[in-house]
């Protein structure tokens, strides 16, 4: 009788392990808010299908009726019962609170990391040969303008980071450069942070404005030290097709 | 068996305690953890008058503290590699008319050009940290900067939108006291809530800000200042809000929701026992 309940939350049940626990092990994990779409979209295929007939209906529905009216009930179950029908107006009331306390934490920092940059930028290749003296020279650069915030080892953690946020970029970690275009970085560190559209919340970023300070010649030889330096390889334009 | 009219309402019944119960259990976000390092600084309410006078008063000794890591200032030239001051606690209260703003800070030696400075963005136009420097593609807005030097025993309201647009105000609001003993700064900001000046940073209770902080070490070292100008340690923009009275109403739509429920589940319990739906 019980069958399609029982069956109905085993499923939901699995998914909501899946989402929340074995997803992460591969990717990101998911914002509590799309987990939450995911299974209201499950519940509602379990209801379509558990509705699809008269019977199955009855088969689903009848169980829930019968155990709501109370009817011809005794012991456990009419504990039961009335527990369902004590918690249901707590979490309403639960759930009006939560939703209207005023949030004690500062908004919610949603800066977008890599913004898409301006036109003249999207597509411009590195004129520079990757030779070992262009490489070398671009490394030196890096230690004279770069490292005291991204760091001697491309890690992010060099003397001045911790007062910034954003921190500097990890050049080291995948999430960075490795996922960009050399023409991106171009554009990021010509116009530092003060190039950033507003989803890249410029104000608060230490990205200096290289192009104030150090010539084009040098950006190019910067950038090809920097991804040597970090053991990164730029995304290029075949991938991105 | 059901009919057609049973069966939309078999669904409706069973998607709202479906909606509502996934809502509550999956739909809140965990806090988020303000550990380690702070991310704001809370003006805590205060009755009566405030500590803004003595950085030592022992009013302080209850109010809890945010601290902030600061960095060099590596952003811009004339940078500087090294700082003395590497982080400072900050602590706030305010009384609904006026705040001050305590900020404590290692530097070993007490000199004439030791000083210490607040920055706040003004207006709806979000500034750069660096004194509101231009945006290549935000419209940017101004600072007001309150900024203390050791040997003028004083504080200056400030104004900038740019490098080098640096200014002191026409209008002069606030008021810093400095106490120097064992190595440490304490440093009392304080102002009111809010003033005549549109230079001026304007705080409404609850409302979230954007503040940063400066240091500088005015030690004197082959017969120079090492900390001056550009040559400073910095943070970027933290948030800082005067916390607001408890608001009550709440309750009161609690209330409702439990009595609203509480209805509903009759209403339906009534009508299965009268056996419509089923
Ligand atoms: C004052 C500290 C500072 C210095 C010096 C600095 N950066 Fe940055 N950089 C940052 C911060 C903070 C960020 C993260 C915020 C942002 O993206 O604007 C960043 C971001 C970047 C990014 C974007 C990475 C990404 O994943 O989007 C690149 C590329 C970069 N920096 C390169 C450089 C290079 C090359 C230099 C030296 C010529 C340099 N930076 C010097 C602070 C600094």
């Amino acid at each position: 009788m019980k069958g399609p309940i029982i069956s109905g939350a085993i499923i939901l049940a699995g998914m909501f392990i899946f989402l929340k626990f074995l997803l992460p092990l591969v990717t990101a994990p998911l914002p509590a808010s799309l987990i939450y779409l995911y299974l209201a979209l499950v519940l509602s295929g379990i209801l379509i299908y558990g509705t699809m007939s008269a019977s199955s209906l009855e088969a689903m529905m009848g169980p829930v009726f019968r155990f709501l009216s109370g009817k011809g009930q005794t012991g456990a179950s009419q504990m039961a019962r009335l527990a369902v029908l004590v918690m249901f107006p707590l979490l309403v009331g639960w759930q009006t609170y939560s939703r209207l306390v005023p949030s004690d934490l500062p908004p919610a920092e949603n800066r977008t990391i890599h913004p898409a940059p301006p036109g003249e930028f999207v597509g411009l290749a590195n004129p520079y040969p990757k030779t070992p003296e262009n490489i070398m020279m671009g490394k030196g650069l890096y230690a004279a303008y770069c490292s005291p915030c991204h760091g001697a080892n491309y890690d992010g953690k060099g003397p001045a980071a911790p007062g910034f946020n954003p921190p500097p970029a990890n050049f080291s970690d995948p999430g960075t450069i490795a996922q960009l275009q050399e023409a991106y970085l171009f554009w990021r560190i010509k116009k530092g942070g003060v190039g950033l559209p507003v989803e890249g919340m410029p104000w608060k970023s230490a990205m200096p404005r290289w192009e104030e300070e150090l010539p084009e010649e040098f950006i190019w030889k910067i950038i090809m030290g920097e991804y040597d330096g970090a053991h990164q390889t730029p995304r290029t334009w075949e991938e991105e097709e | 068996m059901l009919n057609g009219l049973g069966n939309l309402r078999t669904l409706s019944l069973v998607g709202l305690f479906g909606v509502l119960g996934f809502s509550s259990a999956f739909a809140n976000e965990p806090p988020a953890s303000e550990e380690p390092g702070s991310v704001s600084v809370r003006l805590y309410q205060f009755e009566g008058s405030l500590p803004s006078e003595d950085p030592n008063s022992s009013q302080w000794d209850s109010v809890p503290s945010s601290e902030f890591n600061l960095a060099p200032q590596v952003h811009w030239p004339p940078r500087i590699q090294e700082v003395t001051v590497k982080s400072v606690k900050v602590k706030g209260v305010h009384n609904g008319q006026e705040m001050a703003i305590l900020v404590e800070y290692a530097d070993p030696t007490e000199d004439a050009a030791d000083a210490a400075a607040l920055e706040f963005m003004v207006g709806d136009n979000p500034a750069h940290f660096a004194h509101g420097q231009e945006m290549l593609q935000v419209e940017g807005g101004p600072v007001n900067i309150w900024y203390w030097k050791n040997e003028s025993g004083k504080a200056v309201d400030m104004s900038a939108k740019g490098f080098k647009t640096l200014e002191t105000q026409p209008h002069q609001d606030i008021q810093a006291k400095g106490v120097w003993e064992n190595g440490i700064w304490k440093v009392v900001f304080s102002r009111l809530l809010k003033t005549e000046d549109d230079q001026d940073v304007q705080v409404e209770e609850g409302e979230w800000k954007n503040v940063a902080f400066a240091f500088w070490d005015g030690a004197v070292v082959d017969g120079l200042v090492k900390e001056k100008g550009g040559q400073k340690a910095v943070s970027t923009w933290w948030y800082i809000r005067a916390e607001p009275s408890a608001d009550n109403s709440i309750f009161g739509w609690v209330i409702l929701g439990l009595v609203l429920a509480t209805a509903f589940e009759l209403v339906i319990v009534r009508k299965l026992r009268k056996g419509q739906a089923v």
